[in-house]
């Protein structure tokens, strides 16, 4: 078994398999930071092609759960620290009035999948609650998400509240979900606007200038 | 007259049979005692569990015999008025009538295409618009004001509409406190209390988040409409493969289990109280994440939701005119025809969403105007062939003769505008005179008529003592949000 053929296993969402290769691959010797490394190419290159229309939603969703699978695996042989520390911690949650989770807990897996740390707080939350458990966790990013045209003026508010509290230079201010733009964005002065799930990972990175690899 | 004789003098589809509708209904009550919903309302769980049904914190399981009692307490038909006090639309089984759209964030800029913001002016616009065209029935807002203050979008939208068109309006709300709101205003414009609830011209719109999730909101709506009679929509929209299954039986199963509760919920509350049916399932595009509003799914979802309404004896709300391009372009043509033609035969009560483009994102009000000429071609279509003595024409035939002439006849001049659809926008110019006239494309006709309906209908006002009112009542909502 080879780290390619994990990739592979990956790549086609067979979480099963990729846990078996995974862990033959660590009981023969393999250092796991490499398998994450590799594996970490594999998720930016499903992304990729997720945005280039390659491949189609199910299909990343898949991926996503192999390697969060292989990772949470892994996790003990993993110490702490070791893997290079987390890209950033986010907060990320759907907004007020809101029951949608679907897109959400996607870019949930994806962030986690490519070393974010995520405190997820559900659905229906408070712009309140957004800034709350950012200042509790001492996030880097809020991620807001919407799905209803009705509800994206809480986006809005997540915004108007840590100006008000004098917090809106400490946090980046990330906005998604099916009717939200990058018009949205600017509008409200939103830090970044992801398009799809695919594409947060990396552009999350990006913002906090963290380089992906 | 011939003895025994069957004629099928209205045209329509039927996409289900009695059997799959029953098929259909028996798996959803299947879902609402195995799996359940949830219910996020104090008040209506209270209901539930006084009425029988097995509540645990938020989750319901709902015995199917509350399902059945519920529909026979729902009306079969609910008359809705205008704002002059008329009747205007009975939403009975076979009768279609159209409406725009409501929430979009944006608005295509008339004649440049350019897409920004609704403000408020927009929906005064709209409204002045669909007041004038002949073939629009009811209005919805056609934008989201970005201009107000958020939490008072809706009063504005509600008063926008209320103060620039005598049509029914469907409305959407934030919750409660925004129905009461806007049932006051309604009243003021009514006249009083009595008048309104005599002949009601708006209807509430809500909706639960698929799938089986009933939020606290919309559930507030149907109890709040329901305590006080007046007339609700509640109105399933199922995301193909995400939020339900991405096959329709199933996908059918999970909003009728949805509208089921909402019913139930609802009749509890007040039986008799007016209740609207229907739901979409449209598909999510799994390459680019867009739920589009003109796939075949769509339509087919709300033809296959017709028959279930009609299956249970209930109005039902539907969806056509509407498309996912970004331009008023030839897609947006094709995906508005054949949507509006094809919900005009499933027989949907309310057919709303014309004037949609963008995935319903972006209102435009060129695309109104394509709707309202499309609606116009559908009920043309819908009268079907009138078989009678005048229709027949026998005594005009002979007098004509071969090789004759119809053209000087009094028949024809009789029945020429009512036999014959006379389009308002589309073009029937030959080649040279269509130069001759300007030459102008189906989107230049439509921009100079949406230009010529804002500058020269006379706006359908309120007396002014009573528009002062509803103002009043607006600006109060914008001191204390």
């Amino acid at each position: 078994m080879s780290i390619e053929e994990l990739c592979k296993a990956v790549e086609r969402g067979d979480q099963e398999e990729s846990k078996q290769i995974a862990r033959q691959l660590i009981d023969g010797g393999v250092n796991p930071l490499n398998i994450i490394s590799s594996l970490t190419e594999v998720m930016e290159s499903i992304g990729d092609k997720f945005s280039r229309l390659e491949i189609f939603l199910p299909e990343m969703m898949m991926s996503g759960d192999a390697m969060a699978g292989v990772v949470q695996m892994m996790a003990p042989q993993i110490k702490a620290g070791e893997a290079g520390s987390t890209k950033g911690k986010v907060i990320l949650g759907t907004v007020k009035g809101d029951l949608h989770e679907i897109g959400k807990n996607i870019v949930k897996l994806l962030l986690e999948s490519n070393f974010f740390e995520v405190k997820d707080i559900g659905v229906d939350s408070d712009p309140v609650k957004f800034v709350k458990e950012a200042e509790a966790m001492g996030a880097d990013i809020i991620g807001a998400s919407s799905l209803m045209t009705t509800t994206m003026p809480h986006q809005k508010e997540i915004i108007d509240i840590l100006k008000d509290q004098g917090l809106r230079d400490k946090y980046k201010v990330v906005i998604g979900g099916a009717p939200t733009s990058q018009e949205w964005a600017d509008e409200i002065g939103a830090d970044l606007y992801c398009p799809d799930a695919g594409s947060a990972p990396k552009l999350m990175a990006e913002l906090l200038k963290i380089k992906v690899r | 007259m011939r003895v025994n004789t069957r004629f099928q003098n209205t045209p329509g589809i039927n996409l289900l049979t009695d059997d799959q509708c029953e098929e259909i209904y028996l798996a959803a009550l299947e879902v609402l005692e195995r799996v359940g919903v949830m219910v996020y309302n104090e008040e209506a769980l209270t209901l539930l569990k006084e009425a029988g049904a097995r509540v645990k914190r938020n989750h319901v399981i709902l015995p199917s015999y509350l399902v059945k009692k519920a529909l026979s307490t729902a009306p079969s038909r609910i008359a809705i008025g205008n704002r002059n006090g008329e009747r205007a639309m009975f939403l009975e089984k076979g009768r279609v009538y159209f409406g725009s759209g409501s929430d979009t964030q944006y608005t295509m800029d008339i004649g440049t295409g350019e897409r920004r913001l609704v403000v408020k002016q927009d929906v005064v616009n709209a409204a002045r618009v669909i007041d004038a065209l002949k073939n629009i029935d009811f209005a919805m807002s056609l934008g989201i004001i970005s201009d107000v203050p958020p939490r008072s979008a809706y009063i504005h939208q509600f008063e926008a509409l209320l103060l620039n068109t005598a049509k029914p309006i469907v409305y959407t709300a934030g919750g409660r406190e925004d129905v009461e709101t806007i049932l006051a205003m309604a009243e003021v414009a009514a006249g009083s209390k009595e008048k309104l609830e005599d002949n009601p011209f708006l209807i509430c719109y809500a909706e639960p988040t698929s799938p089986l999730v009933h939020p606290r909101e919309a559930v507030e709506k149907l109890l709040f409409c329901s305590q006080r009679r007046m007339p609700v929509m509640y109105v399933p929209a199922l995301m193909l493969g995400a939020t339900g299954p991405v096959t329709m039986a199933g996908a059918l199963v999970v909003t009728n289990a949805e509208t089921l509760t909402g019913l139930v919920i609802h009749q509890l509350k007040n039986p008799g109280a007016p209740f609207i049916a229907g739901g979409a399932a449209p598909a999510l595009d799994m390459g680019t994440s867009l739920c589009s509003y003109g796939s075949p799914e769509e339509h087919l979802s709300c033809a296959f939701n017709a028959a279930m309404a009609r299956f249970y004896n209930l109005p039902s709300f539907s969806t056509a005119g509407c498309s996912d391009s970004h331009l008023f372009d030839q897609q947006a043509g094709m995906e508005a025809g054949y949507s509006i033609l094809m919900q005009a035969l499933a027989g949907g009560n309310l057919i709303h969403d014309l004037g949609y483009l963008g995935a319903g994102m972006t209102s435009s009000l060129e695309m109104l105007l394509l709707g309202d000429e499309m609606a116009g071609i559908a009920r043309h279509i819908l009268k079907g062939l009138e078989i009678s003595k005048e229709t027949l024409a026998m005594e005009v035939i002979e007098k004509a003769g071969p090789g004759g002439t119809f053209l000087g006849e009094n028949h024809t001049l009789k029945y020429f505008k009512s036999a014959v659809y006379y389009p308002g926008l589309l073009n029937r110019f030959d080649y040279v005179r269509w130069k001759k006239e300007g030459a102008e494309s189906f989107y230049d006709r439509a921009t100079r008529k949406v230009r010529e309906i804002l500058k020269s209908h006379p706006p359908s006002e309120l007396p002014s003592k009573a528009a002062q009112e509803i103002e009043a009542i607006t600006a109060k909502i914008d001191n204390t949000r």
